[in-house]
């Protein structure tokens, strides 16, 4: 079987990271949490990561099976209480987080809170935990979701939770990133034709300039089938469709 | 709940520009009176209570706990009672052989109750995971009160 969107958006989320960096993710980060990985791997041997449970530099050879198993501690060399985090974080000592959200807007606004009238919501949400904080002091945001559609991608949010310092937003078609404050298509996935994104944002996204398309190395798609030989990370693509 | 645990009304935090967080939440500005910085200040919560799980507790409500604290040390600051509940009941001369290892001190606790497996079917690290079966039995139970009460009969008999 030939990669998919799952193991293009984990070389995605990878190569956001740059070496040296101190890396964060949150809850149910499965593909987050294999970009980390990935990247530590290849380009950037020597990032911080900071896990959910708050352990610092765990050791894994692959994958735990929830975000919240013990296994996310595993070697790690200090465990961080959730204020110590967040005290790190407020002082600028926190250089990338990887966030998801359930709509995303032309302004690279996120919401994680309410659909619908916010008085009456249609669906209330988990909430977003730190979010509306941390994504202004953490100095790159990125933000990740599988499903590239014109309900999560719309002209405005419902609810902004958390605005900032978003860099990216990588989905199964491929990158956004904001250009003049609007978020545009940066690159696509092999195979992805830019009148499909086109159809699936709910604003324009097209640049004028050609969009360049992102191909996974066979060195990344060998590691990442190592780090997650169970494929954990096609549990976030529940509708295959999209 | 730090502004609690430090006895200050609201404490500044950074971000939440351009949020609905803040507008919904109420939260105001203020200027850094030294240097002018607009900041948001959050007003105080101070908990009543504050219910923790612990992984190791003495009679005299000194506690330790393995894993992350989460938020767990400044809950215990910033409520005005704390009851913890233990895995494990340790004798204080435990304690004061290795105080550096008490991550609550007694003198916060009010009570101590001794339950193991407390806090499943959510994890207790190191000591379990969390129970995705025991979660959701939880989810299908929690839809009626009847459904309820035979759960936690059946979890807690």
């Amino acid at each position: 079987m030939g990669p998919g969107p799952s193991e293009w958006m984990a070389v995605a989320l990878a190569r956001t990271i740059r070496d040296g960096e101190v890396v964060a993710q949150g809850v149910n980060s499965v593909l987050a949490s294999l970009g980390i990985l990935l990247a530590r791997a290849t380009h950037a041997p020597s990032l911080t990561w900071i896990t959910i449970a708050g352990g610092i530099d765990p050791v894994l050879s692959e994958l735990p099976d929830s975000s919240a198993s013990p296994a996310w501690l595993a070697g790690s060399c200090a465990i961080l209480s959730n204020p110590e985090f967040y005290r790190l974080a407020m002082r600028g000592g926190v250089d990338r987080m990887f966030l998801g959200a359930a709509q995303i807007d032309q302004r690279a606004r996120l919401n994680l809170s309410v659909i619908g009238d916010r008085g009456r919501p249609r669906v209330r949400l988990s909430g977003g935990g730190g979010a509306a904080v941390l994504a202004q002091v953490v100095r790159h945001i990125v933000v990740w979701r599988t499903r590239h559609t014109p309900e999560v991608f719309v002209p405005k949010v419902d609810f902004v939770t958390a605005q900032g310092n978003i860099e990216a937003v990588v989905t199964p078609l491929g990158v956004l990133g904001p250009q003049d404050g609007r978020l545009m298509l940066q690159a696509r996935f092999p195979g992805v034709a830019v009148e499909a994104v086109k159809a699936r944002t709910g604003f324009p996204v097209l640049p004028e300039a050609p969009v360049p398309v992102l191909e996974p190395t066979e060195e990344e798609l060998r590691i990442l089938s190592d780090l997650d030989p169970g494929r954990q990370r096609d549990l976030e693509f529940p509708r295959a469709a999209g | 709940m730090q502004a609690a645990s430090l006895g200050i009304p609201f404490q500044p935090v950074r971000g939440l520009f351009g949020t609905d967080v803040a507008a919904d939440g109420g939260f105001a500005t203020v200027r850094d009176p030294y240097s002018g910085e607009l900041v948001y200040v959050v007003p105080r919560i101070r908990p009543e209570w504050a219910v923790l799980h612990v992984h190791e507790a003495d009679e005299q409500g000194n506690a330790r706990l393995y894993g992350s604290p989460g938020y767990d040390l400044v809950m215990a600051e910033a409520a005005a009672h704390v009851i913890l509940t233990t895995e494990r009941l340790v004798s204080s001369e435990e304690f004061r052989a290795h105080p550096e290892q008490t991550k609550i001190p007694g003198i916060f606790v009010s009570a101590v109750a001794v339950v193991a497996g407390g806090a499943s079917p959510c994890g207790c690290m190191p000591d379990y995971d969390v129970d995705p079966k025991g979660i959701h039995a939880y989810l299908q139970a929690a839809g009626s009160e009847a459904a309820l009460a035979a759960y936690l009969d059946r979890v807690n008999p």
